[in-house]
């Protein structure tokens, strides 16, 4: 854990220094006093604001991602399975359609896009909750079945919007999919943080009710677990973190799923320590993703996204191919 | 002591049960017997309060089941499923602990439950294996070292019971008999032990009463020597057998 600490701070602190502007490490001193230079008002109005953003984000994909895949009882569980991601994608790209560019609501700084995204990420999740719940509860298998129909659905709408979208909307709706963090600000900042770092304290507290969970339902049931009410907290929570993360930052693929699986290589399937660690290692990998991404084709940025994608992709591949070695072994 | 009266359970316009009286007494061990499909895990899905009941009352210690918050009941009552499908790389320890989750004991108490038993199950040199690597009957003897460690000791002094459905089916004989002798001391230690099992002669050996269910009614209770006779086996199976004496134990020994 210490260990996870010193990554995060040297994380942060390469994130600060580099990029397109490289920053003397004395700059950072003068961060929020009167006599700054042009690096210090770099530092502290884009890239200070821009690093949190990526940490915050990346702790509460992963965290959720660790979640998710307990509550599934499934380690390829994604956050993005129970509908969040995809009803993101049709608020985002209705609004962009729709032109309802402009701020909405001045005192949260969050432009409606990323207002239409959250609630299309919750009104998706809310109809697959609905679709799994029945009189005797909420079947965890058939969610993930609702959620892959909601996913396609979503899917088509938003290729809907594409498809009558002029060039300009064309561009933003595939931008906004693919992930990026260049619209950081401190309101986002502070909107996500306000989300996150309550959720990523919570959610550690479920890890011996989510341990239990592995076991099987009825199993956790007998161990006195409320198993209905502990899925329905955690659904809503994930649903939550994920709407935010979404809402700010677009579609950032692969931390919610490749960072729990990391982290359970590393210390074990025990929640109660996968959940913490999930969000420090998020923090670390999605900051170092969209380091990377301000600064390989530098002064152009790269879709945070893409990177993590790209890196994400083939490490998945490689957890498989090592599970299947598992198997015939 | 855990007492069902008049139980009757149907889904989708099937009965599954019908009428089922039972007193799973404390100190005693009750082994359920029947044909497949006759409905015994259903039964015991009742009896655990994972299933509402069509009619009937279901009580322990008194007290309707109903009534009892889900930690409280788990901290007297512990179940074992058919099986447990677990995919996730835990210790064996680990897995065991989990039993210790509606307690509040400490960890240092929950460390000295672990370890016996672990050990009551043989289990002791899978302490740090990993879950996902062990054989079929050490998934199940982990499993049920779970279910004896949440119920290791008496919390309050309401009754305990331990429930087990088919605890021996990937046993090899070492085990099967080392979890008879599990249940028996369970039982001597004043839990309620109440156990679906397949083998007639191990249900024999073991239990106190037996319960026989055919087609969601009962249709024998009683001792071994009560239950087990060949006209029983022969109407509630369809299976001739003759039945001897087990010359170690003295109880029915059924040879098919």
């Amino acid at each position: 854990m210490v260990f996870a600490l010193v990554l995060l701070l040297l994380a942060v602190l390469l994130g600060l220094l580099v990029g397109p502007v490289q920053i003397a490490p004395v700059k950072l001193l003068t961060l929020w006093s009167a006599d700054q230079d042009m690096d210090g008002r770099v530092l502290e109005l884009i890239r200070l604001p821009r690093v949190l953003l990526a940490a915050l984000v990346g702790a509460c994909l992963a965290s959720c991602g660790a979640v998710m895949q307990g509550l599934f009882r499934n380690p390829l569980a994604d956050p993005s399975l129970i509908g969040v991601s995809s009803g993101a994608s049709v608020g985002a790209s209705c609004v962009i359609f729709f032109g309802g560019f402009g701020f909405l609501g001045p005192g949260l700084g969050l432009p409606a896009i990323a207002i239409g995204a959250f609630l299309g990420g919750m009104a998706a999740t809310a109809v697959v909750y609905r679709l799994a719940t029945s009189v005797t509860g909420t079947s965890v298998s058939t969610m993930l079945l609702a959620g892959i129909a909601i996913t396609a659905l979503a899917g088509a709408v938003t290729s809907l919007f594409s498809f009558f979208a002029d060039n300009e909307m064309l561009r933003r709706i595939s931008l906004w999919q693919m992930g990026n963090l260049d619209s950081a600000n401190w309101h986002r900042v502070m909107v996500i943080a306000a989300v996150v770092i309550p959720l990523v304290l919570v959610l550690p507290r479920e890890g011996r009710a989510l341990n239990a969970m592995l076991l099987g339902e009825s199993e956790a049931r007998h161990l006195g677990i409320g198993v209905e009410q502990l899925k329905r907290r955690l659904i809503v929570l994930t649903a939550l973190g994920v709407g935010v993360a979404v809402a700010v930052s677009g579609v950032v693929a692969f931390v919610g799923l490749i960072v729990p699986h990391l982290v359970r290589l590393l210390i074990g399937p025990d929640h109660r320590y996968l959940i913490p660690g999930s969000a420090l290692l998020g923090a670390v990998l999605l900051l170092l993703a969209d380091t990377g991404a301000r600064t390989l084709m530098s002064p152009a940025e790269l879709p945070t996204g893409v990177i993590t994608a790209l890196l994400g992709a083939p490490f998945f591949v490689a957890l498989l191919l090592r599970q299947r070695r598992d198997l015939v072994s | 002591m855990l007492e069902a009266q008049g139980l009757s359970f149907s889904i989708a316009g099937f009965s599954l049960l019908r009428d089922i009286d039972l007193r799973v007494e404390p100190g005693k061990v009750t082994a359920i017997i029947g044909p497949n499909g006759a409905g015994k895990t259903s039964l015991l899905r009742l009896l655990t309060g994972e299933q509402r009941s069509t009619a009937g009352n279901i009580a322990l210690s008194g007290r309707p089941l109903g009534d009892w918050s889900p930690t409280q009941l788990a901290s007297v009552m512990a179940v074992l499923p058919q099986s447990s499908r677990l995919d996730f790389p835990f210790t064996a320890r680990e897995v065991v602990m989990m039993g210790r989750i509606p307690h509040a004991t400490g960890l240092v108490r929950d460390t000295a439950i672990v370890d016996a038993a672990l050990a009551a199950v043989d289990g002791s040199y899978l302490d740090k294996r990993f879950y996902t690597h062990m054989s079929g009957g050490e998934k199940q003897r982990v499993q049920l070292a779970r279910v004896l460690a949440q119920i290791w000791e008496p919390v309050t002094d309401h009754a305990r019971v331990l429930i087990l459905d088919e605890p021996t089916s990937s046993f090899d004989l070492a085990h099967q008999q080392l979890t008879i002798t599990n249940m028996r001391s369970f039982a001597a230690q004043g839990v309620g032990v109440l156990v679906v099992i397949h083998d007639l002669n191990m249900a024999a050996r073991c239990a106190d009463q037996l319960l026989v269910l055919s087609c969601g009614r009962i249709a024998a209770f009683g001792s071994p020597q009560q239950v087990l006779t060949a006209t029983t086996i022969k109407q509630v199976f369809n299976v001739d057998v003759s039945i001897g004496i087990n010359p170690l134990t003295g109880t029915p020994l059924v040879i098919a």
